[in-house]
């Protein structure tokens, strides 16, 4: 608890709780502003109107989160790099390792709040202008957990990154590659491109149905653990010299 | 001896470099021990280990009866350390940044204007620590490892890029730091002059070599007994000492120059002997 509160400390000025934040914000206004433009286009596609309610406007949420993540994955760790703060996290008595998690839950808890700003907006758009009677709530509440659940591989695999290197550049890099790349291989239905954590992301943005893919929640899930143990593991035997 | 800091035959490894080579140190307590040697002799890299920011590839240490890794946050507690340069959010003020060290020691609140009070930064506190100059950022990194005065304080290189009166400033506070509290005080630096105004104890370390260990005054009684008297130069300065200093570092930097077809071991007898005399009649007269 008093590493949390520490690392909340350290937080600021630094940008990373408005950042997600204002993916959340951004998010819903879209959302809004696609449904006030385009509404009559939207529902006159040929899917049941609670999908095009979800995966209609859940693509460009999904980037606005991807990118919100990138780099507030790479702000959590640069802050300790830039005067090598880190070097003296080590040399005073703070686990390492629990510090690792706390920016790790920082971001997690942050992007569950974007998400269920950018759902809020969804749930007031779904009851005012779908069609009437055929807004489900439990649909909402599903896909905003499946798409919290598979927006966290990316997210613990920035952290492991951001962690691992001292120049800021190098996880950003790797964040835009994973984005691009992500984005060329969503298509693909080789199930071996689900270990590519922004292909997991960018699952629920290119399917046609609002209705979780089990598979890829366990992937999702499982990917999740690996990257953060991972990431305790290094935080723990590799030391910063 | 009440010793609070020891190594024994500590040794740093680099690929395919030796970093500190078999270093055996004693550290009093309540002393000052100044750990002297030229750039790249090693300073750094042993402190490293006494801290645990980097593990020893043979030999061991002991801080205070306690070991790495086993006894990290207990050694940690009581260490108060500053190392090569200063590390600090640069998005925080001095005094938030101090305040993270703070709640990660458990101290009061009181302990941040006292550590800003000894370094000399009281005035700026309030300011982002980026924006501070280097002489600055230097008595942010001493202010926090002054914080909540640590019974042991290792500095590295501590008055590196101050002004002399910077110097002057901060080699008084740290001289008079045993007397302010109970603490020890291991304090590197490339020159004995500066050392030399400060320390009760010296090691000398050059390639990763203790060359000598003693009190201040055994230095100066071996400076005068191989024949680099001083006090009759002009001036009055204690320049003996400096040549000494100078002279050990020369002879044992020839050594390795020298060939080293048949004995590659003969530098190590000449200067670990040289060491071990100087050592014991240390030892002898404590
Ligand atoms: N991580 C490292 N890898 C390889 N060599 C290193 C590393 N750290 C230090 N060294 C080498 O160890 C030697 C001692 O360095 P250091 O302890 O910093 O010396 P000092 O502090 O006495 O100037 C230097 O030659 C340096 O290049
Ligand atoms: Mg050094």
């Amino acid at each position: 608890m008093n590493t949390l509160i520490i690392e909340l400390r350290k937080e600021k000025r630094t940008g990373v709780i408005p950042l997600l934040l204002l993916a959340g914000i951004l998010g819903a206004a879209y959302a809004f502003v696609l449904f006030f433009v385009r509404k009559d286009t939207l529902l006159n596609l040929p899917l049941a109107p609670m999908d095009v309610l979800l995966t209609q406007v859940y693509g460009m949420i999904m980037i606005l989160n991807m990118f919100g993540i990138v780099v507030a994955a790479c702000m959590v760790y640069n802050m300790e790099f830039k005067g090598t703060a880190i070097k003296k996290m080590y040399m005073l008595p703070i686990s390492v390792p629990k510090m690792y998690l706390c920016k790790f839950l920082i971001l997690t808890v942050l992007l569950f709040i974007a998400i269920v700003l950018q759902n809020m907006a969804l749930l007031k758009i779904g009851i005012s202008d779908l069609p009437k009677g055929t807004f489900k709530m439990d649909t909402l509440l599903k896909f905003t957990a499946y798409s919290f659940i598979t927006s966290m591989p990316a997210l613990s695999f920035m952290v492991l990154v951001s962690s691992r290197f001292e120049n800021m550049w190098m996880p950003l890099g790797i964040g835009v590659a994973g984005f691009l790349s992500g984005m060329a291989l969503a298509n693909s239905s080789v199930r071996l491109l689900l270990l590519h954590p922004f292909v997991v992301m960018l699952k629920p943005a290119v399917a046609m149905s609002a209705q979780p893919d089990n598979g890829i929640v366990t992937i999702s899930m499982a990917e999740t653990l690996l990257f953060s143990g991972m990431g305790l593991w290094m935080a723990k035997h590799l030391r910063y010299e | 001896m009440d010793y609070i800091i020891t190594t024994e035959q500590l040794t740093k490894k680099y690929k395919n470099f030796i970093s500190v080579n078999k270093v055996s140190m004693h550290i009093r307590k309540g002393s000052i021990y100044g750990f002297l040697g030229p750039n790249g002799a090693g300073k750094s890299t042993t402190m490293k280990m006494l801290l645990g920011l980097t593990s020893p590839t043979g030999g061991s240490f002991m801080v205070d009866g306690g070991h790495f890794p086993n006894d990290r946050i207990s050694i940690l507690k009581k260490v108060g350390s500053f190392i090569e340069s200063p590390s600090f959010y640069t998005n925080l003020t001095g005094r938030e940044n101090l305040d993270i060290i703070r709640r990660i020691l458990g101290l009061p609140v009181n302990a941040v204007d006292d550590a800003l009070e000894l370094a000399g930064l009281t005035e700026f506190g309030n300011r982002l620590a980026k924006k501070y100059s280097l002489g600055m950022k230097q008595r942010l990194g001493l202010a926090g490892a002054l914080l909540g005065r640590p019974p042991i304080l290792i500095l590295d290189e501590p008055t590196n890029g101050l002004d002399p009166s910077g110097i002057y400033e901060i080699r008084n506070l740290i001289k008079s730091l045993p007397s302010l509290y109970d603490c020890t005080v291991l304090i590197s630096s490339h020159m004995l002059s500066e050392i030399e105004l400060m320390a009760d104890d010296i090691g000398i370390l050059n390639h990763g070599r203790l060359l000598f260990e003693g009190s201040l005054d055994e230095l100066r009684q071996s400076a005068v007994q191989e024949g680099f008297a001083a006090d009759n130069k002009p001036g009055g300065k204690d320049t003996g000492l400096e040549d000494m200093f100078l002279s050990m570092i020369d002879k044992d930097n020839k050594a390795i120059k020298a060939p080293q077809s048949d004995k590659v071991s003969q530098r190590d007898k000449v200067s670990q002997s040289d060491k071990v005399s100087l050592y014991r009649k240390q030892r002898a007269r404590l």
